[in-house]
């Protein structure tokens, strides 16, 4: 049967199949990656019904129980690969950036729209650096790097960050399980330093997200990221 | 600037992003995944089995897979979106036919299923053209096979259910909907 009329990759994915027909298609899906490319293409082609079926929330429970769910299956032995490469490419950003750092002047100062200190000021001990890998599916754009000490997130742009006129590129901080807060605006030099107030310094922990999105020229209006995000990471102890 | 003007593109970069945190392990981007997706996850699920406890087990199975696989996201395959939808899809339906035949699908307790009112992925991708086209290709088809079509999706119905369900041989039946599957693909172009 030549591919064109053949409609298993369509029954596949629509789960009609059953018994040996089933299994038989399987290990189709193992084995061919025509008809596994083709069963994709099906999945897409009906995902559009996926959008009559109304959302509901779930009981506020259940992430719990996803959360107790992964933390038994913390970290494994890839990570530790991944971590090495990361702070790899970090060693050598910020080699360079080392070089630049010196004669830079302060490029970009992210001014927090509020300075409310709360309540009366926690001792905190000046953690280890962290590095963000700021990137999409394709590629790292940003490398941030943090030092508590100072106070200092030295932004490296790596990859295509283009500029437009009336957006701009703004950056965030997400803590674990927290709300975006806003660390300003991304001016349009590869290298930028900023020193950040205390209230903000405290979110950036290990394991908070920082990330980048585009918002209207200025920032974003209602202080929350309103458009696409165009890079993110974690940060990690570098 | 408003979040229903995000492109989908720019959403499925969003979600693209999530799952390859996820990859390295950042417990953050799964908990913003689950906020942006949930709702419509636990929708799909609840839709095939109507039990919401079995549904939250495979809600709940779902992330913990998504934790521990996401590195076989393939965004050149599918859309992050519609990778998790299948997974949902495909987990009640195994579940579904786990049961084996333990009679209807009970009701459900509607004071329970509180539509979702956050703005989730699902409905930033919302694609009028896309619906509105395969809404066209499934017109074309015959009644009865575009109903068996719908059911199998939306119910996880297999070809010996369906042709139970309409009194004609089980070869008719699959001959019917592989006739109908083949020009659906022809009238989607793709």
């Amino acid at each position: 049967m030549s591919r064109d009329r053949d409609p298993t990759a369509a029954e596949y994915a629509l789960r009609l199949l059953t018994g040996d027909e089933l299994r038989e298609a399987d290990k189709r899906l193992e084995g061919d990656p025509e008809f596994a490319r083709e069963v994709a293409r099906w999945r897409g082609r009906l995902a559009p019904l996926h959008q009559e079926v109304e959302g509901v929330s779930p009981p506020a429970p259940l992430w719990e129980r996803i959360a107790a769910g992964i933390g038994t299956a913390l970290p494994a032995n890839d990570n530790l690969a991944q971590l090495r490469r990361r702070v790899r490419v970090w060693r050598v950003v910020a080699g360079t950036m080392t070089a630049i750092a010196a004669s830079l002047a302060v490029a970009f100062l992210a001014v927090p729209k509020t300075t409310v200190v709360p309540g009366p000021p926690v001792e905190r001990a000046a953690g280890a650096p962290m590095v963000a890998m700021l990137g999409d599916e394709k590629a790292i754009k940003v490398v941030a790097s943090w030092d508590p000490g100072p106070r200092q997130l030295v932004l490296a742009v790596a990859g295509d960050m283009p500029a437009d006129p009336v957006h701009s590129h703004e950056l965030w901080v997400i803590p674990a399980g927290g709300k975006p807060r806003s660390l300003g605006i991304m001016g349009s030099r590869k290298q930028m330093h900023m020193r950040l107030a205390d209230e903000l310094a405290t979110l950036l922990q290990q394991g908070a997200t920082i990330a980048v999105s585009i918002e209207p020229r200025g920032g974003s209006p209602t202080g929350k990221p309103t458009g696409p995000v165009v890079a993110s990471g974690a940060l990690r102890p570098a | 600037m408003d979040r229903a003007v995000i492109s989908r593109d720019a959403a499925r970069d969003e979600l693209s992003a999530m799952l390859r945190s996820i990859v390295a392990k950042d417990a953050a981007a799964l908990k913003t995944l689950y906020e942006r997706t949930s709702a419509k996850l636990y929708g799909i699920c609840l839709s095939l089995l109507r039990d919401e406890a079995e549904a939250q087990d495979v809600v709940q199975e779902l992330y913990v897979t998504v934790w521990n696989k996401a590195a076989l996201f393939d965004p050149g395959k599918a859309s992050p979106i519609t990778w998790l939808a299948t997974l949902a899809r495909n987990r009640s339906i195994d579940r579904l036919r786990s049961r084996r035949g333990t009679g209807a699908a009970e009701e459900l307790d509607s004071a329970l299923a509180v539509p979702d009112e956050r703005p989730s992925s699902f409905e930033v991708l919302e694609q009028a053209e896309e619906r509105e086209r395969l809404r066209h290709c499934l017109e074309e088809l015959e009644e009865g096979t575009r109903s068996a079509i719908r059911a199998a999706f939306f119910e996880g119905t297999t070809y010996p259910q369906l042709a139970e369900q309409s009194g004609v041989p089980l070869p008719t039946m699959k001959s019917r909907i592989r006739r109908g599957l083949m020009r659906l693909r022809g009238c989607l172009g793709q």
